[in-house]
């Protein structure tokens, strides 16, 4: 991860009447580095990781990775219910879920490629696509509308010179909308990649997308 | 510690450490009392902790307010077959923000209370279906998990009572429907989140074939209180059918939106008014929604005699849901926000039945129509034929969910559509 910490110019916590950082709030220091094998088998299906650097061709279910497996599969009694956080290790590795992964994923499971295809287009967070580094995804429903979540959006578009649904052509943003992220009191809500940004006004966006590029550049 | 409003008018039992970044510690958690309820419980047989859930009145908290003690009745009393208890953790109700609040702040009282009630239902495995989008919360509720595992709380032979339950969080893959308790079961079986027709009900067919019962975050969280200071203890707030205290998630043009925890049967003007700091920038009060997006819309008028629990929103036409209180100003386009609300469900149909898949869409498009200018007077009637028969006609209530901001819309701000199908027809004609 970063040692620049991507600031969230206005966080869920920068209204109130309070004195956290930005750290506090999101539990960063109490959470830590996530251990690529999973940690204790009870929470290996979570996913810790959303990367910056997708690879498309990575190997998949190997090392670390397979040890993950291994533990998920143990807290089932069919193995078909380790499809989706099977579906998530493949996304985090290569960014998105290809035809040819979802077969690799059926033959590990037992599964028909076909069933395994519909089971991963039934969901939205399985990118059936390549993104961009940064998958911008703004909040556009109903609390975060009646705040002016369409502007933010808009500026958003305007800031990476993208079109709705479409990656920028140095390939660092995919801006989508996105339906309630249940932040809802904190308006508009962004998730980019793994994190949450609340508060986000128009004003607050060149800011977050100077930051993003900061980080490309570091090549995080 | 105010995270980030505050209000004294709060009864702050679930709610106590929000905004206390050390609470999320094994350590503080148990300094303060944590893991007591836990303890108390496994001294109890299962019926007795289920009964003193019973006594309590505590209801629901993912929408449907079913009281939570008879649910969890309903299990077998003599396991011959594995029973699992789910703890909802989708949230992904428009206007809904507490479950992930109540886990990023207090991982290990949700975490108590899924012990406590997978004991009580005599289940062994506890499975979290938390919403995949929740990154942060996943990786907070993982530490937390990994933490009552090392010390025992969870796991083999707990507390050396020799009770084994485990725990698995289970992530999800961004799908609304599921929320509903039998998608959620289809979605934790590694299928299409495909609600099933009940009966059979979960207690008797659950995930995996077997009996399961399923609870939402915020009714489990309030469980450890509950089972420590005994059921009557709850009844001291709320009213003689709803008990307890609720978290009221607030948004839209309030002054201060957040989470505030308060007695049920609080009155919704009040919580407007004065706990949130009233409408903003001085704009007058328009329409709420009390419950989250599925529940009927209402005005001001009758905004101002709602007093904020399950029977006292049906009074006024609406219901409780999950306490998502979502306010609108004067300035607000009603006919937008259905409309965008509408486009929500036409999504998130997972499109089995034909009155939800094909009404949503529908719905929708009418009724950016008229958002465009382009509508007429008959497409109201329209809508209101065609979402009267996407009620009850379908496998699960997402069909309703529909209806309901339409018709109460159309019903309560009928003005708002005509001013725009005549303004288009002005604009049609010049
Ligand atoms: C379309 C739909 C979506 C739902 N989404 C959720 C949800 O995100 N979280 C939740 O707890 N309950 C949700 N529910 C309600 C659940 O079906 C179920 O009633 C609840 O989890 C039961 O828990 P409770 O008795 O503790 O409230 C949803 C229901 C429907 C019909
Ligand atoms: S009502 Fe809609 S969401 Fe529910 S099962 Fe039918 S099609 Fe699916
Ligand atoms: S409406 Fe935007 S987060 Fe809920």
């Amino acid at each position: 991860m970063s040692d620049v910490p991507l600031k969230n110019p206005g966080w869920a916590g920068n209204t109130g009447e309070f004195d956290l950082t930005e750290e506090e709030v999101r539990g960063e220091d109490f959470i830590g580095e996530r251990p690529l094998h999973g940690g204790h088998s009870s929470v290996s299906a979570t996913m810790p990781y959303m990367l910056i650097e997708k690879n498309p061709e990575a190997e998949l279910f190997e090392g670390e990775y397979q040890e993950r497996l291994k533990k998920i599969l143990t807290r089932y009694p069919k193995k078909r219910a380790a499809l989706l956080p099977v579906l998530s290790m493949v996304q985090e590795l290569r960014g998105h879920v290809s035809p040819e992964s979802m077969d690799r994923v059926a033959e590990l499971l037992d599964l028909s490629p076909a069933y395994v295809r519909g089971v991963a287009t039934f969901y939205t967070m399985y990118n059936k696509r390549p993104v961009g580094r940064h998958l911008v995804q703004v909040c556009t429903n109903i609390s975060c509308n009646l705040c002016g979540a369409d502007e933010v959006l808009a500026a958003f578009l305007e800031c990476t010179s993208t079109e709705l649904g479409e990656t920028s052509e140095d390939g660092d943003f995919t801006v989508i909308e996105a339906e309630c992220l249940a932040a809802c009191g904190f308006p508009t809500c962004v998730q980019i990649n793994s994190r949450y940004f609340e508060n986000v006004t128009p004003a607050d966006i060149p800011k977050i997308v100077e930051h993003l590029r900061a980080q490309v550049k570091k090549g995080d | 510690m105010a995270y980030p409003y505050v209000s004294d008018v709060e009864v702050r039992v679930i709610s106590k450490y929000f905004g206390d970044p050390a609470h999320r510690r094994i350590d503080t958690y148990v300094e303060r009392g944590g893991y007591k309820a836990l303890e108390k419980a496994l001294t109890l047989e299962p019926d007795g902790v289920t009964d003193e859930i019973k006594a309590s009145g505590l209801r629901g908290r993912g929408g449907a307010g079913f009281p939570t003690g008879i649910k969890w009745s309903f299990m077998p009393k003599e396991p011959t077959r594995p029973h699992y208890l789910l703890c909802n953790a989708d949230e992904s109700e428009p206007g809904t923000f507490k479950d992930r609040e109540l886990m990023r702040w207090d991982p290990h009282q949700l975490i108590e209370g899924c012990l406590i009630g997978a004991y009580a239902i005599r289940a062994q495995h506890v499975y979290i279906y938390c919403r995949g989008e929740f990154f942060e919360v996943n990786q907070i509720l993982a530490r937390a998990v990994e933490d009552a595992y090392m010390k025992g709380y969870a796991g083999e032979d707990i507390l050396g009572t020799g009770t084994t339950i485990d725990i698995t969080i289970h992530q999800g893959a961004g799908a609304y429907i599921c929320g509903e308790e039998t998608g959620l079961m289809s979605s934790l079986e590694g299928d299409r989140g495909e609600p099933r027709v009940k009966p059979p009900f979960p207690a008797a067919v659950g995930v995996f074939g077997m009996p399961s019962t399923i609870n939402n975050v915020e009714t489990l969280a309030a469980v450890p209180h509950i089972v420590l200071n005994g059921g009557e203890w709850y009844r001291q707030w709320g009213t003689e059918k709803s008990p307890g205290t609720k978290l009221f998630c607030v948004s839209g043009h309030v002054r201060k939106p957040g989470n505030y925890e308060l007695p049920l049967g609080f009155p919704l003007i009040d919580l407007i008014e004065n706990v949130c700091g009233g409408i903003r920038d001085g704009n007058q009060l328009k329409a709420v929604i009390p419950g989250g997006s599925s529940v009927p819309l209402i005005n001001a008028e009758d905004a101002r005699k709602c007093e904020l629990d399950y029977e006292g929103c049906v009074e006024v036409g609406t219901m409780l849901g999950c306490a998502s209180v979502i306010v609108m100003d004067h300035k607000a386009d009603i006919v937008k926000q259905i409309r965008r609300m509408v486009d929500f469900y036409a999504h998130e149909s997972c499109g089995q039945c034909t009155p939800c898949r094909e009404g949503s869409a529908w719905t929708a498009r009418i009724l950016r129509r008229i958002e465009e200018g382009q509508g007429t007077e008959e497409d109201l009637d329209t809508l209101m034929g065609m979402t009267e028969q996407m009620v009850g006609t379908t496998i699960c209530v997402l069909s309703d969910s529909v209806a309901a901001p339409v018709q109460s819309s159309i019903n309560k701000f009928r003005g708002d559509y005509l001013e725009l199908i005549r303004r288009g027809e002005q604009a049609g004609v010049a």
